[in-house]
C-alpha cells in the first residue's frame, strides 16, 4: 500500500498542511480578520462577506462550509473573529474543540477597542505559528487521503486528455482504499445516465439524478438557459461546442469504479471510494465545498489556464494540452498534453498525477501554492436579505 | 463669525447654519474640496481601481493594487457561471463603481475564460476617464499580468500627485445613507440631527441616496406619500406588505412573510430619518439617480454588500447609522460612522461622530463639518484602520 507522510490530528484524521487559519464568521467582520492575519506572516486568512442577511438555506450552508474549513485536517490552529453572541462562532469553536484543534475565538464586544482585538489576534496567531511548527509529520497510509476532483477553464482537450487521466488516477486511489471525490453537478447535465448507470446501486444512482435534475428546475426556474453561461466565452474558443459536450468530457474524471455516495456541498465522505458531491460549476465554490468536506488536495485540469487555488488544500493543476502547459506554466503542474505530442497514455499520466499527488501530500508546493493563489467563495443559493 | 482656516466650512455658513428653523432667509454656500471630474461629477478620493472581474484574477488584482501607490483593490466572489438578474447584477455593479468620481482611472484584470469578460465591461462603463483591461490567458500568465498592470497603473499613480482638490459646491456630493443595527429608541436620539442635516443637504442640491434594506420597507405606504413617481409610489407599498427576496428552496414562490408591528414601527421611525423632502425616486440595484434630491435604493441588510451599492451608483461619500458602529467600510467611499451616545460605555475608536443629549444645532453643525472635513479628504475612523472591502451582492445562485 501506498504511504505517505502527514500530521495526524487529535480526531485521528490526517492533515497534509499545517496552516494556522484567521476566519471571520459574518460580512460586517472581513476587513477587521483580513488585517489581523496580515500581522503575522505564515498566516491564513479565510474571507467571506456571508454569514448575516441569509435565508436558511444559506445560513446552514454557509455554516456548514465555515466549520469543515477551520476544522479541516490541514489547519493545525484556527483564529475565529465573531460578533458578540455569534452563534458561527460558537458552533466553529465548538466543533473543532470536539476534534481536539487549538482555537480561539474573538468576538467584538463593548470593551474591545479595534487595536486590543487586533492585537489580541496577533499574540494568538504568533503563539498558534510557533506551536505549528513543532508539529512533525508520520507515515499514513494512502487510504486516508481524500482527492477531490475538479475541472476549470476547460477545452475540447480536457475530455481526452486530462480529464480521462484524472479518471485512471481516480481508479488507482480507489483500489489502493482512498477516496476521490467527483463535483460541479452542472457539468454532468446531459452526460448524467453514463454516471449513474455506474452506481453502486440502485438508490445511489436515482440520487444521482435527483441532484442533477433539481439543478436543471433551479436553473429553469430563473427563466433563464444554463447553456447561455456554460460553455462560458473561453470555453468555446477552446473548442467545446456544447454543455454535453463539456460534460461528457468532465465525468470522465470519475473514471470507471462504481459510484459509492451522493453528498451535499462541503459534506464529508461516509464512504471511501469514488463519490460525487453536489456543487456549482463555478469553479472556486467548487474547490470550497471538496475542501469544507474533508478533501485534502484538489485536482483541477485546465484548457485556458486557470491560476485560482484554496487557502487551505493544495490544488494541482493539470494542463490539458501542450499549449497551455507551456504558456501558463506558473499556474500548471502535470502536462497532460504529453498524451497529444509525447506518445504517452492516459494511464501514464494517471501515474503522474498519482506521484505527484503524494509528493504533494509529503509536503511539495503546488504552482497555486507558490503563486498565493488562495482564492475563497462559498456557494450561495438564495437572495441575500 | 467663526474662521478656520483649515476647514471649508467657513464663517457665513456657520452663522447660517444656526439660522435652521428661525425662518431666517440665507443664502448658503457650503463648499468642501474635491476632485473635479470631465464629466461634472466630484471625487473625494482620488483613487486608482484594480478591478477583477471574475475571482479568479482576484490575487493577481491585489498583486497590483499592493504595488501601486494610490490604487484599491476590487475584488469580489462572482463573475462566472451566472446567469440573467443575477450575472446582471455583477455586471453593473462593476461598471457602476468603476464610474465611481472618487476613481481616477480604472484598470480591469480578467482571467479571460470567464462569463463576465473584460472585453463587455470596457464596452460598458463610461470612457471620460483613463481606462484599460486584459486578462490572464491574454498575458499568457499572472506575472505578465502583474506587471503590465504595475507599469500601467504606476503611470496613473504619478499623475494623481499632480492633481490638486478644488473648492467646489455640495451640490456635488452624492450621499448614501444607511441604517443598520439599531433598536427604535436609539435611532430616536438621532433622528433630530440626521434628519436635519440630510434636509440641509437637499437643500443646496445635493442628492441623498438611502438604502432600502429590511428594516426601511415596512415603511414603505409612508414613503410613497413622500414619492413623486408613480411607479415608485406602487412599489413602495408592494414592498411595505411583506418580505420578498428571491430563493429556491421553496420552488417556484418567492419568499414572502408579513412584517411584525414592531418592524413597522422601526421602519417609521427611519423614515423619519431621511427627513421632510420629497423622494424622487425608487432605485434598483445599482441604478444611478436620475437627478438630484432624495433616493430609495433597493440593498440587502448585508454591509459590504450595500455599501459597494452605493459606490456603484455614484455616491462620492456615505453616512452609517448603527447602535455600536460597524467594523467595516467601503474601499471605493469614505463612509461616517454615526452612533448615539451612550455613557455606560466607553467610546469606540471606530465609530466618528456620537449624537447625545447635548444641544441639538450644535450637533448638526458638528456633523456637516465632519462631512464636509470628510469629503474634503479627512480620514474616517475606518479609513484610518484599513477597514475597506467590496462584494457584490447575489440575487440568484450560480450555476
Amino acid at each position: 500500500m501506498t504511504k505517505f507522510y502527514g500530521y495526524r490530528r487529535p480526531d485521528g484524521s490526517i492533515g497534509i498542511r499545517n496552516h494556522v487559519i484567521v476566519i471571520n464568521t459574518v460580512g460586517n467582520l472581513s476587513a477587521l480578520t483580513r488585517k489581523v492575519a496580515g500581522l503575522v506572516p505564515g498566516v491564513i486568512p479565510v474571507i467571506h462577506h456571508g454569514g448575516e442577511s441569509q435565508f436558511p438555506e444559506d445560513y446552514v450552508q454557509t455554516l456548514r462550509t465555515l466549520v469543515g474549513t477551520a476544522g479541516h485536517s490541514n489547519v493545525s490552529a484556527a483564529l475565529v473573529i465573531g460578533m458578540e453572541d455569534d452563534r458561527i462562532a460558537q458552533e466553529i469553536e465548538a466543533a473543532l474543540i470536539e476534534k481536539g484543534k487549538p482555537v480561539r475565538t474573538i468576538c467584538l464586544n463593548c470593551n474591545l477597542t479595534i487595536q486590543e482585538m487586533v492585537k489580541e489576534g496577533k499574540s494568538w496567531l504568533s503563539a498558534a505559528l510557533e506551536n505549528s511548527k513543532k508539529e512533525t509529520r508520520e507515515q499514513c497510509d494512502i487510504t486516508e487521503l481524500i482527492v477531490g476532483l475538479e475541472c476549470g477553464g476547460s477545452d475540447a482537450w480536457s475530455g481526452i486528455t486530462a480529464n480521462p487521466s484524472i479518471g485512471a488516477f481516480s481508479d488507482m486511489i480507489v483500489h489502493e482504499g482512498g477516496t476521490s471525490v467527483l463535483a460541479e453537478t452542472t457539468e454532468a447535465i446531459g452526460a448524467e445516465h453514463i454516471l449513474a448507470s455506474n452506481a453502486i446501486n440502485h438508490e445511489v444512482g436515482r440520487e444521482f439524478l435527483t441532484i442533477v435534475r433539481n439543478y436543471d428546475r433551479r436553473i429553469k426556474e430563473t427563466g433563464e438557459d444554463i447553456r447561455s453561461a456554460n460553455p462560458t466565452p473561453g470555453n468555446m474558443a477552446g473548442g467545446l461546442t456544447t454543455l454535453e459536450e463539456k460534460s461528457l468530457g468532465c465525468i470522465k474524471k470519475g473514471g470507471s469504479t462504481p459510484l459509492r455516495e451522493v453528498i451535499s456541498y462541503s459534506e464529508m465522505p461516509s464512504e471511501k471510494g469514488f463519490v460525487f458531491m453536489d456543487t456549482p460549476g463555478y469553479d472556486v465554490e467548487s474547490v470550497c465545498g471538496l475542501a469544507a468536506g474533508g478533501a485534502q488536495i484538489v485536482l483541477f485540469s485546465t484548457g485556458k489556464g486557470s491560476p485560482t487555488g484554496s487557502p487551505i488544500v493544495p490544488v494541482i493543476k493539470i494542463g490539458t494540452n501542450p499549449k497551455v502547459y507551456e504558456i501558463m506554466s506558473e499556474h500548471i503542474d502535470i502536462n497532460a498534453g504529453k498524451i497529444i505530442d509525447e506518445n504517452k497514455s492516459i494511464k501514464d499520466i494517471g501515474k503522474e498525477i498519482f506521484d505527484k499527488v503524494i509528493d504533494v501530500s509529503n509536503g511539495e508546493k503546488t504552482a497555486a501554492e507558490n503563486q498565493l493563489n488562495q482564492e475563497f467563495a462559498i456557494w450561495r443559493l438564495a437572495e441575500s436579505i | 463669525m467663526v474662521d478656520d482656516p483649515g476647514s471649508c466650512f467657513t464663517g457665513i455658513i456657520y452663522n447660517s447654519f444656526l439660522s435652521l428653523g428661525r425662518k431666517v432667509k440665507v443664502v448658503m454656500s457650503y463648499t468642501f474640496k474635491g476632485y473635479l471630474r470631465k464629466d461634472g461629477s466630484a471625487g473625494t478620493r482620488n483613487h486608482i481601481g484594480i478591478i477583477s472581474s471574475v475571482i479568479c484574477s482576484s490575487t493577481v488584482t491585489n498583486d497590483i493594487a499592493s504595488k501601486v501607490d494610490g490604487a484599491v483593490s476590487i475584488i469580489h466572489s462572482n463573475g462566472c457561471a451566472q446567469l440573467g438578474d443575477d450575472f446582471n447584477v455583477t455586471k453593473s455593479m462593476l461598471s457602476g463603481v468603476a464610474e465611481n468620481p472618487n476613481f481616477y482611472s480604472n484598470l480591469l484584470i480578467g482571467l479571460g475564460c470567464e462569463t463576465n469578460q473584460v472585453s463587455g465591461l470596457l464596452a460598458t462603463i463610461d470612457k471620460s476617464k483613463p481606462i484599460e483591461g486584459f486578462s490572464i490567458q491574454q498575458m499568457a500568465g499572472g506575472t505578465n499580468t502583474a506587471a503590465k498592470g504595475v507599469a500601467i497603473a504606476g503611470e496613473w499613480s504619478k499623475e494623481i500627485t499632480e492633481e490638486k482638490r478644488m473648492e467646489l459646491p455640495i451640490s456635488k456630493l452624492t450621499v448614501g445613507i444607511i441604517t443598520i443595527d439599531i433598536d427604535e429608541q436609539k435611532l430616536k436620539a438621532i433622528t433630530p440631527v440626521v434628519s436635519a442635516l440630510i434636509d440641509t443637504l437637499l437643500k443646496n442640491d445635493s442628492t441623498v441616496v438611502s438604502s432600502l434594506t429590511r428594516t426601511l420597507e415596512p415603511g414603505g405606504d409612508y414613503l410613497a406619500e413622500k414619492a413623486e413617481d408613480m411607479r415608485a409610489k406602487v412599489e413602495l407599498r408592494t414592498l411595505s406588505k411583506g418580505l420578498n427576496r428571491r430563493r429556491w428552496e421553496s420552488d417556484k414562490d418567492y419568499a414572502l412573510r408579513s412584517f411584525s408591528a414592531e418592524e413597522r414601527s422601526l421602519a417609521a421611525e427611519e423614515a423619519r430619518l431621511l427627513g421632510s423632502h420629497r423622494l424622487e425616486g425608487l432605485l434598483d440595484i445599482n441604478e444611478k439617480p436620475g437627478g438630484k434630491g432624495l433616493y430609495l435604493l433597493k440593498s440587502s441588510e448585508n454591509i459590504v454588500e450595500s455599501l459597494s451599492n452605493f459606490a456603484s451608483v455614484g455616491c462620492n461619500v456615505a453616512l452609517i447609522v448603527s447602535a455600536d458602529g460597524v467594523l467595516v467600510t467601503s474601499n471605493v467611499i469614505p463612509c461616517i460612522s454615526i452612533a448615539p451616545q451612550d455613557d455606560s460605555q466607553s467610546p469606540r475608536d471606530y465609530v466618528d461622530i456620537y449624537i447625545g443629549n447635548d444641544d441639538k444645532e450644535q450637533q448638526i453643525a458638528a456633523l456637516l463639518e465632519k462631512l464636509i472635513q470628510v469629503s474634503s479628504g479627512e480620514l474616517t475612523a475606518l479609513e484610518a484602520y484599513e477597514l475597506g472591502e467590496f462584494a457584490i451582492p447575489h440575487i440568484g445562485t450560480t450555476f
